[in-house]
């Protein structure tokens, strides 16, 4: 086997509104794989039932059923539903089965770092040094993280929602459900794991001879609160008491109990003509707060994405999964991360196309960019369904018009949506 | 005088009605501490429902509507007030059986209690104002549901005119009512009343502006209740032992600021804290004397905010003290507590006249905390030209310098607003029209454009004209006009420089329309004549205030969105400049 890789083939797999990339890197003859997130949170009509096990088997035989590296950015679904198990029948049996040396994920998926983490006396003192490193408040962090999952559940269960916001508090809720199966199984199925965060080792060197990669993202908790100047109150007490606020799930699922079931006047579709109005507006403006705050539980899980550059001699490819601009602002404040993204030559477009996932400081950086075809050309890559995430008159949807727009005039456009039957497209990329 | 009811006297005017003093965890001997609050007589319909609110108990999250209260007529035109504790009880401080729970478990009461509340902030701007004042919603009646829904959140809504308020589940599963906290009420209407005063005053601009909505809406909040010598007497009773005379070690700055100030932060229900903010205990932890506005961390709205309200709370107590300071001992070191508790009361009473009058004598654009410190202090020289007996001026002045609050630098030197002493033209003014035509106060303006320095070139429209009733201080009655004018100008960038004189911050990108705002007020005295103008500039050289407010923009990332192509007809970027011009603001 060569020292180094000479190229990389990527396969951009369609898994409707979610992420999955398999890069094979050539060592003359012999390759080696890393799979990168396999999660869908939905496909456009038409497509068979089984499309997530079609992928796997397909990563099976690419892989010839060995997979050195599992790289999963987040933990929503649309990132890792297919590492769930189904008693050895489960997308993420096939998955496991290929036995990844090392599984990569963000420091917040570090189970030492949980807030009830225990362990023998030297474990402690490990898990202290670690948090020191990291920031005292971390486990709180990793709390809030969690609620949020319980939050989202009963989001889910919120009746009484006029029409108008079902879809996406639907969509956005199942999303930021927790996966037990996929995350146990992610946490089980390497021979080691490696949880990163912006600096550390990516734990991928011994799997990838002659390729560096970088870790630019998560920021920890220290790292997030260096760049924050001012911050009055605290998000992850936040998390924490709108979990216990909202409280019980009918509370918020309105099929529950009445709050004073002695007092009601009507809970039926006749409603007196003096609350009508009142009515209306309360149940319009309730569905825009659980919106608000689900979105903003969203954008939280979002911003816990691994940022991986994977540097072959000069050649970069940049892998940023959800990361969105809270996420990449430590990163895109250091110096020696400047020159790196000024020379990337592929671009998986973070968060399937949406605003705040490219920021705009990040894009101006890439030199490669061109709006002429020519051989050293920026290539990117982008997974994404349209009609699922956000709306276009607050210019919020995804993919967002105007960067698609820049993507298509400025680099070599490969995007899912474009994809008919295919079931993938590779990209070749040659160092 | 016989109306329509036939009996001989006038309908009664004012009524009581029972509310909880702030909420159900502030209790004194383990009970709830409930009081009667003072509001305008009218008749209700069930909900209840009168001329300016409407109860609605409609609950979006389990989709019911709870029944209404529904108010008994006495004979004499009183209602009857199911929740009023009998004298006696008032004074034995017992209650009758179950009296609490009911409080807690009933949803008319919380009808009621969110009904006096919402009433009370409205009549006392009322009463400071002099006349009638409009919602900022449309319509005349404003909607209130006090169990809107399940989330730890309270708030005013102009465009589906209503005030919701939530309910949660606080620690130990116990449900909490956001409608049964006073001052949470008292804030979320105050909003509601600023936005029918100063519509502008909730469009983006500096972090001033930000702050001002809410740092205003806590101090009315907090006025209102130690106005209440119910309030004030239970919060000297935490440290004091009851009675009726109270030690003098109890009223020195420290320990009032511990009973009251610090007691009231402690005694407020805790859970509520995550919808109201910290801003009362924040005004006793702050260290006076240091230059806050100036510090990055002051910049985030809230923060502001909260200096807003530490500066009136500062001289709150201060004047309290200087009124205390005259009180003599009734026996040695010893004072007549419910003297004590009444001056208190009415020193809030007055601060809180003070501070709601001031909104009249603030520009209709973009408000400065300077800017409000001029206005209190002009208002208090309006009412009390020679410093009185007890100085409020300088307790003001040296409260709000204390938390980096300086007067506005076209004050002057006394901190309050000059008096316009231009040259005018009145001969082609009608007096009469003057008092509440707006037609007629614009023509004015336009007569007297180069004087009053208002741009030709910019759009000029007068918002109000309104009358301003007071008793002068010889006791007779003045009459005085209070009219607003806005004025826009929609401006390249490139332009900023040519017209206005103003370098465009580096970080507004490419050639853009802005619209650039300003206008004023104009106060007339009793026979019509201008007494005040208080601007906001267009051209602002001087102040350099647009510049500022450019930068604030730029920093807050308003113009980071890249601009999008404009389609050659204008019409779909219509929308989108107007959204950005009204985020100008």
């Amino acid at each position: 086997m060569a020292k180094s890789p000479k190229g990389v083939s990527i396969r951009t797999y369609n898994v409707g509104f979610g992420d999955c990339f398999l890069l094979s890197f050539d060592y003359g003859g012999a390759e080696r794989h890393v799979l990168i997130d396999f999660g869908s949170t939905g496909f456009p009509p038409g497509v068979p039932k089984d499309r997530m096990m079609q992928i796997a088997n397909d990563i099976r035989e690419r892989t010839k059923r060995k997979l050195h590296a599992v790289v999963a950015t987040h933990r929503h679904k649309d990132h890792i539903s297919g590492f769930a198990t189904k008693g050895g029948k489960g997308t993420g049996d096939v998955i496991a089965a290929l036995e990844p040396n090392i599984v990569v994920q963000p420091w917040t998926e570090d189970p030492d770092l949980k807030p009830d983490a225990t362990g023998p006396r030297a474990k402690k003192k490990q898990i202290a040094r670690k948090l020191g490193r990291m920031g005292a408040t971390t486990p709180k962090h990793i709390a809030a993280l969690t609620h949020m999952h319980g939050i989202a559940r009963q989001m889910l269960a919120a009746r009484n929602l006029p029409k108008a916001f079902k879809g996406e508090l639907s969509f956005l809720g199942e999303t930021n459900l927790a996966n037990k199966s996929a995350i146990n199984n992610l946490m089980t199925m390497g021979k080691k794991r490696s949880y990163v965060h912006c600096g550390s080792k990516s734990g991928l060197e011994q799997v990838l001879p002659g390729v560096r990669v970088h870790v630019l993202g998560p920021p920890t908790v220290d790292q997030t609160d260096k760049i924050k100047k001012q911050r009055s109150s605290d998000p992850d007490e936040f998390w924490q008491f709108q979990a216990r606020s909202i409280g019980t799930d009918e509370a918020i699922s309105g099929g529950g109990a009445a709050l004073f079931p002695r007092h009601v006047e009507t809970r039926g579709a006749r409603f007196p003509i003096r609350a009508r109005w009142l009515r209306y507006h309360s149940r319009t403006m309730r569905g825009e707060q659980l919106l608000q705050i689900v979105r903003m539980l969203d954008q939280q899980m979002n911003n816990t994405s691994v940022i991986l550059v994977f540097q072959v001699r000069k050649k970069c490819l940049l892998f940023p999964g959800d990361a969105q601009i809270e996420n990449w602002e430590y990163a895109l404040g250091q110096d020696k991360y400047k020159a790196l993204l000024a020379g990337v030559d592929l671009y998986k477009v973070g968060h399937h196309g949406s605003r705040n996932a490219t920021p705009k400081t990040l894009w101006n950086r890439f030199k490669k960019r061109s709006k002429t075809k020519k051989p050293a050309r920026l290539k990117s890559l982008m997974s994404t369904m349209a009609d699922k995430h956000g709306h276009g008159d607050s210019k919020t949807e995804v993919p967002r018009s105007s960067l698609v727009n820049a993507l298509k005039g400025e680099t070599e456009f490969l995007t899912t949506q474009a994809f008919k039957e295919e079931l993938y497209k590779d990209t070749q990329l040659a160092f | 005088m016989p109306n329509s009811r036939k009996p001989s006297h006038s309908l009664p005017n004012a009524r009581t009605l029972t509310a909880i003093a702030q909420d159900p965890s502030v209790r004194i001997g383990g009970k709830i501490l409930v009081t009667e609050l003072t509001l305008p007589a009218e008749e209700l319909l069930p909900g209840p429902c009168g001329y300016r609110v409407n109860v609605i108990d409609y609950d979006s999250s389990t989709d019911t509507l709870y029944e209404p209260a529904v108010y008994k007529v006495l004979p004499g035109g009183h209602i009857e007030d199911r929740f009023a504790l009998s004298a006696r009880m008032k004074k034995s401080k017992r209650r009758p059986k179950g009296y609490d729970r009911k409080l807690l478990d009933d949803p008319t009461f919380h009808a009621q209690n969110v009904y006096a509340i919402v009433m009370r902030t409205l009549a006392q701007f009322e009463f400071a104002l002099g006349r009638r004042v409009p919602w900022g919603s449309d319509g005349h009646q404003l909607h209130v549901a006090p169990h809107a829904f399940a989330d730890a959140n309270a708030f005013y809504s102009r465009d589906d005119r209503a005030i919701f308020f939530g309910y949660f589940t606080g620690a130990g599963g116990k449900r909490v009512y956001t409608c049964l906290s006073h001052d949470v009420v008292a804030h979320e209407t105050t909003h509601a009343i600023l936005d029918g005063l100063r519509r502008r005053y909730m469009e983006p601009s500096t972090p001033d502006q930000a702050a001002f909505h809410e740092g205003f809406a806590d101090i009315v909040a907090l006025l209102s209740l130690f106005s209440l010598p119910d309030v004030v007497g239970a919060l000297l009773d935490l440290k004091a032992a009851g009675g009726k005379l109270i030690a003098a070690k109890y009223l020195e700055r420290e320990a009032l600021t511990k009973s009251v100030l610090l007691g009231l932060a402690e005694e407020m229900g805790s859970e509520v804290s995550a919808v109201r903010g910290q801003a009362l205990r924040r005004s006793v932890e702050l260290t006076p004397g240091k230059d806050y506005m100036h510090m990055p961390e002051y910049r985030e709205e809230h923060a502001r905010g909260e200096l807003l309200v530490a500066a009136m709370m500062n001289a709150f107590l201060d004047i309290w003290l200087q009124r205390l300071s005259k009180i003599g001992p009734v026996a040695r070191g010893m004072r007549d507590r419910s003297i004590v508790v009444e001056e208190g009361a009415r020193v809030a009473g007055h601060l809180l006249t003070m501070s709601i009058r001031a909104i009249d004598y603030c520009p209709p654009t973009d408000i400065w905390f300077s800017d409000y410190l001029s206005a209190l202090l002009t208002v208090d020289r309006e009412v009390v030209p020679d410093q009185g007996q007890y100085n409020y001026r300088q307790a003001l002045l040296k409260s709000f310098a204390d938390y980096g609050i300086k007067q506005d630098r076209d004050a002057d030197e006394d901190g309050t607003w000059r008096r316009c002493n231009v040259d005018l033209v009145y001969g082609r003014n009608h007096f009469d029209a003057m008092l509440r035509d707006p037609e007629e106060v614009f023509r004015f303006i336009w007569e007297n454009r180069r004087a009053l320095k208002v741009r030709e070139d910019s759009y000029i429209e007068v918002q109000s004209v309104r009358p301003s009733i007071r008793i002068g201080p010889d006791g007779f009655v003045l009459h005085e006009t209070v009219a607003e004018y806005i004025q826009i100008l929609t401006l390249w960038t490139g332009e900023l420089k040519t017209v206005l004189k103003i370098t465009p911050p580096k970080e507004i990108p490419g050639n853009r329309r802005i619209r650039i705002f300003g206008g004023g007020v104009l106060i007339f005295n009793e026979y019509g004549q201008l007494k005040y103008h208080i601007p906001d500039r267009l051209e602002d050289l001087e102040r350099d205030r647009q510049v500022e407010r450019l930068k604030c923009l730029a920093e807050s990332g308003f113009f980071e969105e890249t601009a999008e192509p404009r389609p050659a007809t204008g019409s779909q970027s219509h929308f989108a400049n107007l959204h950005r011009a009204r985020a100008m603001r």
